[in-house]
This record gives structure tokens, sequence and C-alpha cells, in this order.
């Protein structure tokens, strides 16, 4: 028999309208006398606004920030010394960044609404721009925020005493690191529709969100309007990777735009728009010290950290969110005795950033594990070997690392040992020692890591962000038919929720999920949420509907044993029915006993009835402890810089698996979006601050020739703290896939000498890299022969 | 507007369009049909796939005006398509989808393929996938569904006859040009520019910072004239004679103290953008070296560029010629400079700078009277330099990538 | 990311397209298949007030092999020439290139004209016709409707996005000559991804019973670099196996006359053109 339950790979509920073409995606809400926005943008990174030309015969049809009441947005952090950014919807005064909004311009159609953009001028009085964090960082730098008197968002310090480390280490490796910006690029774009509906007093807003409750929160604070006269609904989201987790400044423009204009308004962010003016990401400079001794056991690890940071704080997550979890997770798996690490959050004239898929882990694992293969060269070791030495051990379950992270449970040195011989390391020695008959070089790489998941209130509010995590809540009710509706505040945007949290469900009540509905992304049908992030909504929502279901099945079961005229106690419940000793009665005749025929029920029957929502927490809030060891073989062909990438294996535990298909296309879709990090995506910007890719033809995503056959072994040890032992699983695949590709390509370039420590690495960057040790080599024999 | 009459899904519509209306946006707004979603609105992405006469296209930069005639098939037309229907079973037990934005695009390529490619393997699979992005699912789901409905296609025998207009046809030229009629305008062809609002007021450029970082682009020229320093000197205080070196450049008003206001044409192709703008002369007459340093922007595309022409003058033969340095560096910004910049920016950009000194140089042989240093150019070349062609090999720099990737089918 | 508004005419004849090109009061654009036309429109880069759509002029859609070769309409698409509707008269070589351009949806509509027309130096035709040996026809010009002219193709491209067709000109058709049985060809294109712009190109001709030998060298950001008679490349003496002579020190210095200085792009261009001479001598 097929399990539906938990550890089920069903079928998905939700696909069936997506293929035939029927989702509801934000650009396919249609409402009577809807109009269009579009946006008058900044052409230039830094400059004093001396004037915005509006033609006359226009002036109704576009609207600035004078024209507006509307409060800037503030993603505060309660970090010490966190300089607070104002972000002012419509620009006032100056503009920071290309693209960002200066006027908005509204018509029947976006095409018109273009065409009147296109009609209003700006004089714009240049500033000279910051287009680089370590630029920025330096005294004498423009200023974006004058008040600051640097553009320092935010310095963080884990401090150390590691000089007598520094002393005495056999091996000391040092490397610059850095990661290039990136774009998240879901295939659909961000996108609102609002208005106001005067029969209820509230602002209905559609948006393609994450989080739809948080954008209500922002949204209330924006416009001050009470929550109550604002209801979000997230419809169909094309997917989100955190670019969706934010309230934008668009969001509240148009919302703003559809209260003072009566009518609805929508704005659908096109390509151009989200490559230039969207949300960035990723964008760290690492420069990292690793001590060891002969046996590539580590003995410290001392590192200075620069996260650009964008123009302004992000809502809800901040400016500092990345560079503070830079210095907390950096240490990875690792169980090492001494550690440093200086941050900075850097602001520049860019857009502001937010936490992509693996948020700042992508970083550090890069930092981290180039770091490791560099000192398994120094100490002429395998990379694997260094790394066993080094990772936490099972015996050591649970771990409090040298940051207090709780490593919750698993076994680190198995899952890279599995990858290892998935990979079949000693058989690519081997080739590499024959060589290629297409003369490329062949390398390995492996790259291994931890990822916090579904982190809660204690690790949230230290940051002291917006937002900070609580009880997840459910509320479930059983139809008067025996069907079951969950209604959830998370959202799901490809992840597949509608169809897992009824495994959870039918796990719990045994009502066949096809009679289960899973109602979420509004803020009117649903409790409160944070959203969706962090890969929590398993360990979180579905703990909330387990603790939702538990709920109704003890209503339940008294009605059921009232029925069947037995002892509460005697009775279970499953496969939808209330077993007793002698017989059964199904939820569907319990529902209809409670809706339709009360006089059968009990006198002590839950007046609750069966409907309830219920509030969860994981034994410990810290977080799950999700890990993978991710490896791979590439050929190199350095003639002309290209990678191709052989074999990719990835050994993964992310506790129990409530839908192991799904959980596998999460570990396949985010190894994808690695494979960009490590290869393919980057987002330039001159020194004028101007962005240098506005399509896909100069941001390249991988396709479907960029991406191997990908290889999953998975391991599945429960986390002690959740029901059921799930852990969050939804970010890992991008977090190994650059360190991986990257320790490959330098062992492919190993015997040349050249090192990469940068992603994207793009043909001009390896072949520059190769060229650079010869030209060096060419250095020192002519300065030997001299 | 235009009326046009074509077959969506099976049933005849006749509509009116502007011509700048996309399929896309034709069948979405107009037609209420959703399941053709945007993913890039330039052609890269393939969410906008459908059937054009059978044949997938893209909806994006397909306009509508263009498929007059045409039967188009889009993925709400495929419901009832027994191989469409294989493929929807293959691609959800292969979780060839996640938040199924891509969806339709893929499963149109996706049903192309196994129509039209019967024995493609894994490797075709992936070539004939990738004109569809998506970001979910790493294509493994995809290229699996994809591969189980061939097979059972090659195990069972290919499905029933599929739909009228769902398979593709054997005339040559573009896939819905077949039946194209004339179609003339109607009513006098208006000049777009004029009449697409009010053109902007003469718009003040955005103005240069002060100590801004050094320009995007830097080149240095020098050249040699068979004239004394002082000859030389007064030409370049002749600032229209200088302006007119520049390819495309001209003033739009005398020039007055130190200040010029001017514009300059550049082309590229179908590309055209108008800067214009002013600039500030320095001279320093004792050391003969000055600078003239300006801005520009063309209201068309919002995009402004910005430079300066530095320029000193150097003894050379005992007195009798001189020797002029050209420094050039301008930065571009707006949506003109925003895609890849390439290698070869240098490259280009100094062909820029030769040209400008090469001008300069026979402009002041011809105003100095003397004999030039070296033979005098050709006519032709000369023409070419003065036509602008080179300026936009600078932009052509800059937007490199987008015309090589989009634009060269 | 809509376009300006603009105009749109769709002519029968070749005559009417004419008229409407000679139109000098107005901007006007010819659309062929319009791929890489769209894009630019949508972004609102290129904003014409008329657009001549030429798909519908039949005389424009035709393929015609003879003896010596072929006459291929301009608005001949490259999926025609991929899936053969258009007949091969190059053994091959015509079909593997069209497969290589853009993706499928993309050559459904995109043509061989308005790829050369557009005169993008990283296209594919551009290269690939000028090592063929192949022709514009164009017409129009000083003796109007009937008028005729025929260029190499390595003249049709005058510069980045400029083709050599004065006011008043259309490319009509590409006239392709057929490779003998013994001739030898050799393709090779660098891409970052399928699909993606071309960074380099390399394509070499051996023809011996026609006494033909080409070279080039493409995707250069400028016209590319091509070479009639490539023999010195290979010693003054090629042969069926043309690689083993190949001196790509002849090439570096093609590369130098062209002004080629980036270290990286230098190294990607010759390897193009040696992998394509290495795919020539293989077959």
């Amino acid at each position: 028999m097929t399990v539906k339950g938990v550890g089920g790979r069903l079928i998905r509920k939700e696909d069936d309208r997506y293929m035939r073409g029927r989702g509801q995606f934000i650009a396919d809400v249609r409402l009577a006398g809807m109009k269009d926005v579009a946006f008058v943008r900044s052409p230039v990174a830094h400059a004093q606004i001396r004037g915005i030309d509006i033609p006359d015969t226009l002036r109704h049809a576009v609207f600035t920030a004078g024209d507006t009441d509307i409060k800037p947005i503030r993603a505060v952090s309660g970090l010490a010394g966190f300089k607070v950014s104002e972000q002012p919807p419509l620009a006032t005064g100056k503009v920071r960044q290309v693209g960002e909004l200066v006027a908005m311009c509204l018509a029947g159609t976006r095409a018109e609404a273009e065409d009147i953009a296109a009609a209003v001028s700006l004089d714009l009085e240049e500033l000279p721009a910051v287009s680089d964090m370590l630029e920025g960082r330096k005294p004498g730098a423009p200023l974006l925020h004058e008040s600051w008197g640097d553009n320092i968002f935010l310095e963080t310090l884990v401090d150390a005493d590691l000089s007598a480390t520094a002393r005495t280490a056999p091996i000391r490796v040092t490397r610059e690191i850095r990661t290039a910006r990136q774009s998240m690029a879901p295939m659909e774009g961000k996108g609102v529709v609002a208005y106001w509906d005067s029969r209820l007093e509230q602002l209905t807003v559609y948006s393609s969100t994450q989080m739809p409750h948080i954008v209500r929160t922002g949204l209330s604070g924006c416009l001050g309007l009470d929550h109550g006269r604002i209801r979000v609904i997230a419809p169909d989201v094309g997917g989100g990777f955190g670019y969706k987790g934010i309230l934008s400044p668009e969001e509240v423009c148009v919302c703003w735009l559809a209260i003072k204009s009566g009518l609805p308004v929508r704005w659908i962010e096109d390509r151009r728009e989200h490559l230039i003016a969207g949300t960035n990401c990723r964008e760290h400079h690492y420069l990292i010290t690793g001590y060891a001794d002969r046996d590539g056991k580590l003995l410290g690890i001392d590192c200075e950290a620069t996260v650009d940071s964008g123009a302004y704080s992000a809502y809800p997550f901040s400016a500092c969110l990345e560079a503070a979890q830079v210095a907390s997770i950096l240490p990875g798996p690792y169980d090492f005795p001494a550690y440093r690490c200086k941050t900075y959050s850097v602001a520049t004239n860019k857009c502001p950033i937010l936490p992509y898929r693996g948020v700042a882990r992508t970083g550090v694992c890069f930092a981290m594990e180039l770091l490791i293969d560099a000192i398994a060269r120094e100490a002429g070791l395998e990379p694997h070997e260094v790394r066993l030495k080094n990772l936490v051990r099972p015996e050591q379950m649970p771990f409090d690392n040298i940051t207090k992270k709780h490593f919750d449970s698993g076994d680190y040195p198995e899952c890279l040992r599995r990858a290892v011989a998935a990979i079949d390391l000693p058989a690519v020695r081997d080739r590499q020692k024959r060589g290629e008959p297409d003369g490329r070089l062949i390398g390995v790489g492996v790259s291994i890591f931890c990822e916090q998941a579904a982190h809660g209130t204690s690790v949230y509010s230290g940051w002291g962000i917006p937002m900070v995590p609580g009880h997840e809540q459910a509320t479930a009710r059983v139809t008067p038919d025996g069907g079951l509706e969950l209604r959830v505040g998370i959202q799901s945007h490809g992840q597949g929720l509608e169809t897992t949290l009824a495994q959870v469900a039918h796990q719990v009540l045994g009502i066949d999920p096809e009679k289960i509905s899973v109602v979420h992304g509004d803020t009117g049908y649903t409790p409160y949420s944070t959203g969706t992030w962090g890969s929590r909504c398993m360990v979180m929502a579905g703990g909330a509907v387990t603790r939702a279901c538990q709920e109704i099945a003890r209503r339940a079961a008294r009605i059921g044993a009232w029925l069947m005229q037995t002892d509460e106690a005697k009775v279970t419940v499953r496969d939808g029915m209330v077993v007793g000793p002698s017989g059964s009665v199904t939820l569907g005749e319990i529902a209809k006993v409670w809706y339709l025929r009360p006089q059968d029920l009990p006198n002590d029957a839950d007046p609750g009835g069966l409907e309830t929502t219920a509030g969860y927490k994981p034994v410990r809030d810290s977080g799950t402890f999700s890990y993978a060891a991710h490896a791979t073989v590439v050929a190199v062909d350095t003639e002309i810089g290209a990678v191709e990438i052989l074999d990719y294996v990835i050994v993964e535990d992310g506790g129990v698996l409530v839908n192991p298909m799904i959980v596998d296309g999460q570990v396949y879709g985010g190894t994808a979006q690695g494979i960009g990090t490590a290869l393919y995506e980057e987002m330039p910007f001159d020194e004028a601050g101007q962005p240098l890719a506005s399509t896909f033809a100069d941001y390249l995503l991988p396709g479907p020739t960029e991406v191997p056959e990908l290889r999953i072994i998975h391991m599945e040890t429960p986390s002690p703290y959740t029901e059921f032992g799930v852990k969050g699983i939804g970010e890992g695949g991008a977090i190994g896939p650059p360190a991986a590709i990257a320790n490959a390509v330098n062992d492919a370039l190993r015997l040349l000498g050249a090192e990469l420590c940068v992603s994207p690495m793009t043909p001009r960057r390896i072949v520059d890299a190769i060229a650079a040790v010869k030209e060096s080599g060419a250095r020192r024999a002519a300065g030997d022969a001299a | 507007m235009k009326t046009i009459s074509l077959t969506v899904n099976g049933k005849a519509v006749t509509a009116a369009v502007e011509p700048r209306t996309h399929l896309a946006d034709f069948l979405r707004e107009g037609q209420l049909l959703t399941g053709t979603h945007l993913g890039c609105e330039h052609g890269v992405c393939g969410a906008c796939t459908l059937l054009i006469d059978g044949s997938p296209a893209r909806s994006c930069i397909t306009y509508a005006v263009a498929c007059d005639g045409a039967e188009i098939t889009t993925i709400e037309g495929l419901d009832e398509d027994a191989t469409m229907r294989r493929l929807r079973d293959a691609f959800s037990r292969e979780h060839g989808l996640q938040c199924g934005y891509c969806t339709p695009g893929m499963l149109i390529t996706a049903r192309d393929i196994v129509t039209r490619l019967p024995d493609a393997d894994d490797r075709r699979v992936r070539f004939e996938l990738s004109g569809n992005l998506c970001r979910c699912t790493g294509y493994v789901g995809i290229v699996r569904a994809v591969r189980r409905v061939i097979e059972e296609r090659q195990k069972n025998g290919s499905a029933a006859r599929p739909e009228a207009g769902t398979t593709p046809g054997t005339s040559l030229g573009p896939v819905g040009s077949g039946h194209a009629r004339t179609m003339p305008a109607n009513g006098p062809i208006k000049r777009q520019m004029a009449t697409a609002t009010t053109t902007a007021p003469a718009a003040e450029p955005t103005r240069s910072p002060s100590g801004q970082a050094k320009p995007g682009m830097e080149i240095r020229q020098s050249f040699t004239v068979n004239h004394p320093p002082d000859r030389v000197w007064a030409f370049f205080d002749q600032i229209d004679q200088v302006a007119a070196c520049m390819p495309g450049a001209s003033l739009t008003t005398p020039p007055r103290d130190d200040h010029v206001a001017g514009k300059i044409r550049i082309k590229l192709g179908p590309i055209s953008a108008d800067f214009a703008g002013d600039a500030d002369i320095e001279r320093d007459a004792a050391n003969k070296r000055g600078v003239i340093r300006g801005g520009g922007l063309d209201t068309r595309s919002r995009s402004s560029a910005r430079g300066e022409i530095r320029y000193a003058l150097f003894e050379e033969k005992g007195g009798t010629a001189t020797r002029v340095e050209v420094d050039v560096g301008f930065t571009l910004t707006g949506p003109l400079a925003q895609f890849s910049r390439s290698g070869i920016v240098n490259d280009l950009a100094s062909r820029l700078t030769a040209a400008f000194a090469q001008n300069l140089r026979v402009r002041m042989d011809r105003a100095a009277g003397g004999s030039p240093a070296e033979p005098e150019p050709s006519t032709e070349q000369t023409a070419e330099l003065n036509a602008g062609a080179l300026v936009l090999s600078v932009l052509w720099a800059r937007i490199k990538s987008l015309f090589g990737a989009l634009f060269r089918r | 990311m809509k376009p300006a508004q603009f105009d749109y005419e769709r002519p029968s004849s070749v005559a009417e397209a004419l008229d409407l090109l000679r139109r000098e009061d107005l901007f006007v654009k010819v659309l062929a298949g319009g791929q890489s036309l769209g894009p630019m429109l949508n972004l609102r880069l290129v904003q014409p007030d008329l657009l001549v759509d030429i798909t519908g002029i039949p005389e424009l859609k035709r393929a015609e092999p003879d003896s010596d070769g072929i006459t291929l309409g301009a608005c001949i698409t490259n999926a025609d020439i991929e899936d053969g509707r258009a007949p091969d008269v190059t053994g091959g070589v015509l079909p593997a290139i069209a497969r290589g351009i853009a993706y499928r949806a993309v050559r459904n509509r995109g043509t061989i004209g308005g790829s050369l027309s557009h005169a993008d130096p990283s296209a594919d035709w551009v290269s690939g016709l000028a090592a063929l040996g192949a022709e514009a026809i164009i017409r129009g010009g000083p003796q109007g409707d009937s008028g005729r002219r025929t260029l190499p193709i390595e003249d049709y491209m005058v510069g980045v996005f400029e083709a050599a067709l004065e006011p008043g000109e259309i490319l009509e058709a590409v006239r392709i000559p057929r490779l003998s049985a013994r001739a030898r060809w050799g393709y090779y294109k660098i891409c970052r991804k399928t699909g993606e712009f071309a960074h380099a190109i390399g394509a070499v001709l051996y023809d011996p019973e026609r006494s033909v030998c080409r070279a080039v060298i493409g995707a250069t950001e400028s016209t590319p670099l091509v070479v009639a008679d490539a023999a010195f490349l290979f010693g003054d003496r090629p042969s069926d196996n043309l690689a083993a002579t190949y001196d790509t020190a002849a090439a570096a210095r093609l590369l130098d006359r062209k002004g080629m200085t980036d270290p990286f792009e230098r190294q990607v261009h010759l390897a193009a053109l040696r992998r394509a001479v290495d795919r020539a001598s293989l077959q």
C-alpha cells in the first residue's frame, strides 16, 4: 500500500493546476477597472535630486514622494552599534542606488504607464558612488548616509587571542576569498495588486510574497493603517528563494496609490527591474587564516569578513543578518579550539541584499572549505582526511560548537565517507595519473557543511530585527463531510507544502490527503506567521499541524467513544476513524454528529468542536542541523577556461523525511542554484555603481545542459527535538556546490600551481589564474637566471 | 490599432490590437488566457513558449499583429491532448515542477521534443530543453519525465491523432507567417517619437560629481603635426573645430566663454541615442594643456554619458612641430550602460579616440594650410569616422552581450 | 518592459516593401523573424516609427537548389534549415550550424536574412556563411524595385549592427555554394552555456575540387576575420589533414592585424580556429 503519511513519496496535490496553466500567479489576478503602474527609477547610483520634471498634461498620472505621506521603511537591528537607514519608498532628497524609485506612473496598461514614465525627466546632481565594499569601508569614502560618518551598518567581533596559536602552529594558511553579488532570479518576479474594499474598509493586497503576515505588519507601519484594515494574500508564487521575503518599496507605493485612487492598482516587476533594481545577495569578502598541525588538525581560525549590504537595510531581515550570521556559522561542522572573526556590513550604492537560499552559509562554506583544501595541500594530505580529523563526531552529539551553535544530531564523518566512496576517489586519482585524451584536466572536490534551520525565538531575538519567530500556529477544521482544512500562516511556493502538510495530518488522523486542503498565504484566513524562510516550514508548520490534529483527534475520540458507548481510554484514532474494542466510527460520522446532529453528542463533548488552532515550538528552538557532503568530479579545459561537471554526489541527512520525492527536489534545485553560484551567476557593477547585467543574456542562469544528472544518497538521523524527528532541508543544496566545485577545479589545476578563490569561476578567471602562475614562474626563472 | 483574426485554442478570435502588443500580453490581458507566463520578455527564459501553427515559439517577442491568420495553442488548449496528458502524468511522478511558473512553457517544449525527436537520448533532451529555464528543479525531474514519455511512446506507440493546430506545418518561413495577408497601415503612419506624449523638456544632463571616481573607460592617443605649438594651441581655442572632430558631435549654440552646449548622435544599427548636454573647458595656456569636461543625456533611453578629454601639447623638432597627447575618458550610465562589460572595451574605445585624434590632425592641417605630417587619410576613411560608427563601438562594448545573445538570431 | 508605440505594415511583395523602406520621413525598420529585434523593441532600445514585416512576402520564403548551390530567401528560418525543409547542399554543414543557434522556439521564427542584416558579430551565420563563401543578394537601390546586386557575405556586414544596405534596399536572398564530396569543414563555437552567444567562433572550409580554402575567426566584437585564401594558415600546403600543417603563429598574426590584444581573447579565438581545423581533419 502507498504510504500517504510521513515518509510517503506522494504525488503533489498542487501539480495539476500548474500543468494546465490554471495556477493563479500575481500577474494573473484580474480586477475590474485595474490600472497599471510603471516606475521612474534612478538611472544613477548616487545623486542629489534637484528636480523631477513632469509634463503638465501628465501631472495627474504621476506621483512623487511629495504627493504621499508614506513613512520610510526602517529595518533596525538591536545589535549594538547598528546604524539605521531610512528607506523612503519614493526617493526624497537623494537616490542611493540605480533603480531606486523616484516616481510612479499610473495608466490603463503597463505600456502606457511606461510611456508616461519615459516622459518624466529627472534633474540629478550625481555624487561619487561607493561601488566596492572594501573601498566603502575606507575613511574618506563617499558617504551614503551622511549622518553615520562612515558606511558601516554594523561591525561584529567574535574575539579570541590567537597569538599563541599563530606562534606555534606548524601550518598557517591565509587566503583572500571573494564571492560575487548575485541576483536570486525566481522565474516569476515580484508583483503586487491592491485595492481598497470599501465594504470591509480594508486594503486588500495581493502580493507575490513568502511572508504575507510580515508584509501586513510592515505596510501597517509605513501606511499608518491598523492591521485590521489590511489583508495580504499571496496567490500562487513563482519561486522565492528569499527574494520575496521583504516588504518592498513598490508594495508600499502601490498600496498607497490604491487607497488614494480608489482603483485596483497593479505593478508587475519585469526582468530588467528585477536584475537592476531588485535586491541582490551573496557578495562576501574574506581574509581568512587557518592554523593547523602537520596532521591537518585545526588549531584555530582567524577571519575578517566583509559583506556588501547595499544602500538600505531591507525589511524585515535587515542589512546585518548576513554578516552577523557569517561570524556565528563560519566554523561549520568542525570542532577546533580557537576562533576569531570580525565582520563588517558595508553600505554601498547598490540595491539592498536579502538572505538568498542558504543565506551566509554558501559564502562561509566556500571560505572554510577552500581553506581546508589549502591546508590539506600544505600538509600533503587528501582533503577529506583533513576534514575527517576535524569534524564533530557522532558521539559528541548533541554538540555545542565554538560559537554556541547547538548541533542536534547526526554523523558528519560518515556522511563525508559515503560521499568520498560514492565519487570513487581512488578511481579519480588513477584517471588523473593517466591523463585525458582530450587534454583536459580532471579534478575532484568535496565540501561538507551543516545547515541550521527552523531557528526560532532564542536565535532571532538575539538579532533584534523587526521579525522574531515565536510559536508557529495552525488551524485544523474537520468539515461536516469528514474532510479536513488546514490553515497555516506560512506560504508555499514550490516546496509542496499543500501536499506535505496534508501528509503530516494524515499521519495523525488517517484522513486521506485527497480530502485535506491546505489554506496558506492569506492573512484573512490564517494564524499569524513570520512566513516561509530559513527552511522552517516542515519543522514549524508541520509541528503546528501535528499539534492541531492531535487535539482534533482527542476531541473526536471522546465523541467517537460516546457513539460506540465505550470508554474514551479504550479508543484510538487511525485511518480516519475512531477505533474501539468492538467497532469503529469514521471521522465523517463524528463530524456529521458535531455539525448536523448535535443532539447525539456526549454532554462532555469539547465545546471547541472539530476546529482548533494550536501553537508549536520544538523542544529546543535553536534550530535543527541538517548536513550534507557534496563531492564532484570536473574536467577543466585550461585553454578556454571551461569547466564540465562529470559527476556530482550529494550525501544528505535531513532527519526524517516527510516526502522523500519533494526533499530530493529541494536538494536538486538548490544544487543547480549552487552550480550557478560556482560557475555562471554574477551581478557586476562598474565604478559608477551601474549594474552591468540587465537581461538573462548578461546574467546567466544554469540551464539543463549546465546541470548534470545529480546523485543523492540519504542518511536519516532524526532530530531529537522535533515532531517525527524532521529537520529543515530547503536550503542545503545551494550551500555546498560552490565550495565542492572550486575545490575540484583547484584540484585539477594543482599541478599547474594555479588556484582560484573566487566565485563564479568564469573562463576568463580560470585562464587568467593559469596565466598568472606561468608569468610568475617565468619571472622567477628569469630572476634565477639573473 | 490593427484588427487581427486568428484561431486561439481552436476558437476564432477577432480583435483590435496595438502593433506593440506582444502575443503573450494579447492572450493574457485580452483573452484572459493566463497560463502563458512571462519570465523575461526578451526571449531567453522560455516561460512564454506556446504553439504557433503547431510549432513552439516565443510569445514575448512575437507581436500579436504578426499572427494574423495563425493558429495559436496555449497550455490551456492542450488539456485533452493525449501527449500532453502523458507528459503531465510523467512530470508529476518525476517531480518535474515545483513553483509551476516555468511549467506551461516547459511542457510545450517537452511536447515538441517527444513528438519531433522520438529517439532523443538524455543528452539530446537536455540540449532541446535548454531554451526553457527553471529555477526550482535543477531539471532532474523534468529530464526524467521527458525521457519517460519518450520511452513510453517507443514501447506503446505514439498517442492518438493530435488536435488540429498542434502539429507543425511544412511550409517555409517563420511559424505563423504562412497565412499572412497584406496588412497596410490604416491611416497615415505617425512619427512615433513626436507623439509619445511630450518629448522631455531640454532636461539638464545628469551633473558630474566633483572628484568622481575615474571614468569607466580611459584611452590615450598621441600624434604629431607639423606646426609650431602656438598655432596648434590657437586651434584648440576654436572649440567648434575641436568638437567637430568628435564623430557624431555638433554644437547647438555658439560657444560662450569656456562653456559649450552640444549634442552627439550615437547610432548603432537600429539603436540611436541623442545625447544633449554641455561641456566646460579649462585651458592652461602657460603649459599648453587643457581639459574639456562634459556630460549629456539621451532622454529617449534615459541614459547619460559623461566624459572628459585632456589634451597637452609638446614641442618637437625644435619648435617646428607639435606632439599632441589626448586622453579620453568617459562613463555611461542608465539603461544603455546596464549590460555586461566585455573585455574589448578598451580596444574599441581606443578606436574612438583614434578617430578623434585623426580628425583633429586632419582639421588642424587643413586649418593651418600646411602639409600634413603624415599622408592624409583617405576621404572614405574620414567619412566613415565622421559618420559616428566608431562612437557606437564604445556603446557596443557595453551592450555587447545583449546584442550578442538576444539579437543574433 | 513594453515597446514604445510603432506602426506596422505587412506588404505582400518586395516592391511594396521597398516603397515603405524609401520613406525618409520615418524611422522604418524591417521585421523578419523578430527574434533579435523583438527584445530590443521590448527594452525600448529601438524605437522605430514603422515596422515593415516582410514575412508575408512569398518570394522571400523560397529555397531554390541548383547544380552549383542553393538560393535561400531571406525569410527562411533556422528551423527550416535545421530540419532540411530547405534542401541542404553542404553535406550537413548548414543544418548543424542552424541547430546551434539559440533555442528551437527561437529558430522556428528566426530567419537567415534577419540574422545577417542584424549584423551581430557573435551570430553564427555571419561567420559560418562567410566561411562557406556565401553571397548576399540585395534588391532595390538606384535601379528601383528590380535592382539587384550581390556581395560576399563578409562584405555584407560592414560593422557592428551595420549591414551594407542603402536606403531603399532589402536583403532578398543568400546564395550558398554546393560543397563537393571531398570538402572538409570544421566549425567550433565557444559559449559558456547552450544557446548563449558565442565568445569565439572558428570555421574552416577546404574544398580542393573547387580550389577553395577559407577560414574565419568570428565573434570578435566586430566584423569577423575572414580569410578568403587561407592556404598560408597551412604552410601553403593544405591537405585533407589540415591539422598537420596548421600554423598557429600565422593565425596569431591575423589577430595582431585585427588589433586583438587581450591575452584571454586571443587565446580563446585561436583555440576556436585550431579546434575547427582539428574537426575538419577528423572527418
